[in-house]
């Protein structure tokens, strides 16, 4: 290393290979890792808002079948639909279905229509918690990769500091500044990991017990429907 | 499904926007830190100044008075004192050359007698440097053997301490012998056993061992020169051989 040339891109240029590609191992792992940040939180801010919205039309006291029919229509034309709207549905789908025919059970039915939203919900809440796995490895991974890449470059430089007759601060202070940059490139990519894993985890449960509770109100509606009859 | 794949890019453009600011920061705040200023030694320019004669500015005639007479008289006058003047200064710059001449002359002796005097000096001083130099060689060879002595007197020490604390084992013999290694650190203490050369005698090579363990701390080992440490007692080996066994 030339004596006095400490500015942090030569520091990297005259990393060794290995704390080279730690690096580059992290810097790539805290692109994805942002763009799965941003990328959920844009998804559940729309899904949270989706199901206020889906709430609000729901108890305005609509028809059912008019409701359903708009959202299968708009479904149609989106190619799929969204969160709560989902099993909604997949829910009144099944119920129309069984009680179409006749004498059909109650019990029958309302088991169908349980099930079939189950399904959705379980199916939401996969799409919901998509990525977050990826943002946990992340947090948990790469502190411990940034860690190797140092404990590898001080290794180095002390190795080199053995060689050295007069040992000063000098001679093993770049190799240790060097080594150093890898740690803190994987803080750098584990911390807003970590904070945006914790928050997202939190955000998926509230909304998917959301969902739940309104399968289940949704259910005793129908409940309700299929054995006055 | 389109909100999602427009979600993705505006994710990743954000990403790659975050990670190009952090970058650009780091590298903006980083550099002035390790920027060294240098500061130039100051150069004088310096001039050859020319010792050549001033011209001498002629004077031009005023202007002519307008009667004839005593303006003619006037003028051979002043034509008289002109030509005057000329010789005057024709023979002042003859002597003004004559003495810069001498005085560069003089400049020239001067500095010929000022070059051998610089010679000179410069041979002195590389004489002398090289006694120095001589004379440091052999300080340098004296501090060692005065350094060597000292070790060995400490040596001395540290094996008699060593018997002292020894315990004759029973399977104990004549001319038994092992070469240990100690490593000490500045303070005295040990900081490792080994035995290097067996006596042959596992018993024989644990009381030494132990011996050396029950005669730390060398506290003498505090008042040596750091310098005599570092060459010698870093790691010091010691043959091990008590003589005085009546066995």
């Amino acid at each position: 290393m030339s004596e006095e040339n400490l500015s942090i891109v030569s520091l990297i240029l005259n990393a060794s290979l290995l704390v080279q590609l730690v690096m580059a191992i992290l810097l790539i792992a805290s692109v994805i890792s942002w763009v799965m940040i941003v990328q959920r939180g844009i998804y559940l801010r729309n899904a949270e808002s989706d199901y206020k919205n889906f709430e609000d039309t729901f108890w305005s006291g609509v028809d059912l079948n008019n409701l359903y029919r708009e959202l299968s229509q708009q479904a149609q034309e989106n190619g799929g639909g969204q969160g709560i709207e989902n099993v909604f549905r997949a829910g009144f789908r099944e119920f129309t279905r069984l009680t179409q025919g006749d004498g059909t059970d109650p019990d029958a039915v309302m088991e169908g229509t349980d099930r079939a939203m189950r399904v959705a919900l379980s199916r939401e809440e996969e799409k919901l918690s998509a990525n977050l796995p990826f943002l946990a490895s992340v947090a948990s991974v790469s502190p411990y990769i940034g860690l190797f890449g140092t404990v590898w470059g001080i290794m180095n430089s002390f190795r080199g500091l053995a060689m050295v007759q007069q040992a000063t601060l000098a001679t093993v202070a770049p190799g240790i500044s060097e080594a150093l940059i890898a740690t803190a490139m994987g803080l750098f990519a584990a911390i807003p990991a970590v904070i945006a894993y914790n928050r997202y985890a939190a955000k998926v449960e509230t909304i998917n017990a959301s969902y739940e509770t309104f399968a289940e109100e949704f259910s005793s509606i129908l409940h309700r429907q299929v054995h006055s009859n | 499904m389109m909100g999602t794949k427009s979600s993705y890019f505006v994710a990743v453009i954000l990403s790659i926007g975050i990670h190009a600011m952090v970058v650009l920061a780091v590298l903006a705040n980083w550099e002035p830190e390790s920027k060294k200023t240098i500061v130039q030694p100051q150069y004088i320019q310096a001039e050859l100044i020319q010792l050549a004669p001033k011209k001498t500015a002629v004077k031009k005639p005023t202007t002519k008075p307008s009667i004839d007479q005593a303006a003619k008289k006037r003028e051979a006058d002043k034509r008289r004192a002109k030509e005057k003047k000329i010789a005057q200064q024709k023979l002042e710059a003859q002597r003004k050359a004559q003495r810069i001449k001498n005085q560069q002359e003089a400049e020239k002796l001067r500095r010929a007698r000022e070059e051998k005097q610089r010679k000179a000096e410069q041979e002195r001083a590389r004489l002398q440097a090289e006694k120095a130099e001589q004379q440091r060689k052999q300080q340098t060879l004296i501090v060692a053997k005065e350094d060597k002595q000292a070790a060995n007197s400490y040596l001395q020490l540290i094996r008699a301490q060593l018997s002292q604390q020894w315990n004759r084992p029973k399977s104990a013999r004549r001319g038994m012998e092992t070469l240990i290694e100690l490593r000490l650190v500045p303070t005295g203490r040990i900081v490792g056993v080994k035995i290097l050369e067996s006596s042959g005698d596992m018993a024989f090579d644990r009381s030494v061992e132990q011996a050396a363990y029950k005669a730390e701390p060398f506290s003498e080992l505090q008042k040596m020169e750091p310098r005599i440490f570092e060459q010698y007692f870093r790691s010091v080996k010691i043959v091990f051989n008590p003589k005085d066994l009546r066995l």
